[in-house]
């Protein structure tokens, strides 16, 4: 069965700016996941027609509204990732499940990449190891949400 | 556009429209766009405090768990701490009255003796307590947001402290809140002056380890472990005398011609909710009218260089 609805798109993305917005700090800011980052993924690897590349890049822009840094950065990340992860999304639907995980996980590590260096284009400092923490519990996330069957269409289970 | 073409999404395999590369590009070049733009002709100010102004009420509701649970933390302390911090507090506040017994006297000796030698009023910066609402989304920039904004009289530039010392300063202004950057932050700097010696340079902080350094001194300067840092004042932002930080580190290698000096921050800078925001003096004018008009002043200033772009 396939989802042509954009409604649940677009709550799950609401859903996901307030839990980005929640007032984190100290240990939680460090390891707190790109909530928005891995619903993009979730839809853009489920139902391509309704979150692209598009969507990822005004959902980026939001993100750099939050966060406050310089306008386009985390929208041209998310752009980039959501590239990637459309253009092998029907062959991403044959692998199991620890495979995309595996894949969603270099997505990831590729997004905090990419913003680092714009980061640092525009006079960041290299920062430490743990800048890399939101992608480990990013993962751990998703597996999670893939384990516990929460909106999961069967198709990327059987797989 | 994929919702335009839905009715032909039987079998839905293949995604119709642009291709990925042609919207890969499109977004890119538009990003990249909009980075340039923001980075260098600052044009965007207004739209990113609109679109703030937009996120306010969702900002409240992601507020409104960690308020609820302050407030039922608060209306749940027990009769005992609550006696024994009262106790404190009229200790201290005893305390704090005869210290502002003497300070008043000073004050007004202070004065007299500024009106003998003609100098300038120094004057009294009015201040306003702001509450601190979240961090920085960003962990390695050193940021708060706090919940005083334009509609309160906020500006850019104001300095923060607490009742320790110097916090940071106003950065950003939105139209319900302001963003604090800290004075461990990478592009901050800070005029100070050592207590000790009266020795001025600039505190910057070093972005990672919440402390500052003292840098393009040289290795024999008078600079010692446990040397208090406090604000100079020059920069007319900061108020003169604020605590800012202790020197921790004094170490001089033979390879350098400078020393290397790291300072800690005196002020709570990640523990307190509450901060002051100390308004910016007006400029010392020996005509009361002119140090009125000074705001008005920087805010054409502000303006005019927009004005000057839309001409050409």
């Amino acid at each position: 069965m396939r989802t042509n609805s954009l409604k649940p798109v677009y709550f799950s993305l609401g859903v996901a700016l307030l839990l980005q917005m929640l007032p984190w700090s100290g240990v939680g800011l460090v390891i707190r996941p790109e909530f928005i980052l891995l619903t993009l993924l979730y839809w853009a690897l489920r139902a391509p027609h309704l979150c692209n590349i598009g969507t990822a890049w005004f959902a980026g822009l939001v993100v750099d509204l939050i966060t406050g840094g310089l306008f386009g950065q985390y929208a041209l990340a998310f752009a980039l990732t959501a590239f990637f992860a459309v253009s092998y999304q029907r062959r991403l639907a044959l692998f199991n499940i620890w495979q995309q995980a595996g894949y969603v996980f270099l997505l990831l590590v590729f997004t905090q990449i990419i913003v680092l260096i714009l980061k640092l284009f525009s006079g960041g400092e290299i920062p430490g190891w743990e800048y890399f923490f939101p992608s480990i519990s990013g993962i751990l996330l998703w597996q999670f949400v893939i384990f516990s069957r929460i909106n999961i269409d069967g198709r990327s289970n059987k797989a | 556009m994929a919702r335009a073409l839905e009715h032909q999404h039987h079998s839905g395999f293949f995604i119709r429209g642009p291709s990925a590369t042609a919207r890969l590009f499109f977004f890119a070049v538009l990003s990249l766009v909009l980075i340039a733009t923001d980075a260098r002709l600052h044009y965007l100010v207004e739209v990113r405090q609109g679109f703030i102004a937009l996120l306010h009420p969702l900002q409240v509701i992601a507020n409104a768990p960690l308020s609820l649970a302050e407030n039922t933390g608060e209306y749940l302390h027990t009769q005992s701490t609550v006696v024994k911090e009262n106790i404190q507090l009229k200790t201290q506040s005893l305390e704090h009255a005869a210290e502002l017994q003497r300070f008043r006297a000073l004050e007004t000796e202070n004065e007299r003796l500024r009106n003998l030698l003609g100098a300038a009023q120094s004057s009294n910066q009015p201040a306003r307590l702001a509450e601190i609402l979240h961090m920085g989304r960003d962990p390695f920039s050193h940021k708060v947001v706090v919940n005083l904004g334009t509609r309160q009289g906020i500006i850019a530039g104001q300095a923060a402290i607490d009742e320790t010392g110097v916090v940071g300063q106003v950065t950003r202004v939105y139209p319900f809140s302001s963003e604090v950057t800290l004075v461990t932050d990478k592009d901050l700097a800070v005029p100070v002056q050592v207590e000790r010696n009266g020795l001025r340079a600039i505190a910057f902080g070093q972005g990672r380890d919440s402390t500052m350094m003292l840098p393009s001194l040289p290795a024999n300067v008078d600079i010692r472990k446990g040397d208090k840092l406090i604000t100079s004042g020059i920069d007319g932002v900061y108020p003169p005398g604020l605590a800012v930080a202790e020197v921790v580190l004094m170490d001089t290698t033979p390879d350098s011609p400078f020393a290397h000096i790291v300072c800690k921050p005196l002020a709570g800078i990640e523990k307190h909710r509450q901060l002051l925001l100390v308004s910016i003096p007006k400029t010392e004018r020996p005509l009361s009218n002119n140090a009125m008009e000074s705001p008005a002043a920087t805010r054409t200033k502000k303006v005019a260089p927009a004005k000057r772009h839309a001409n050409q």
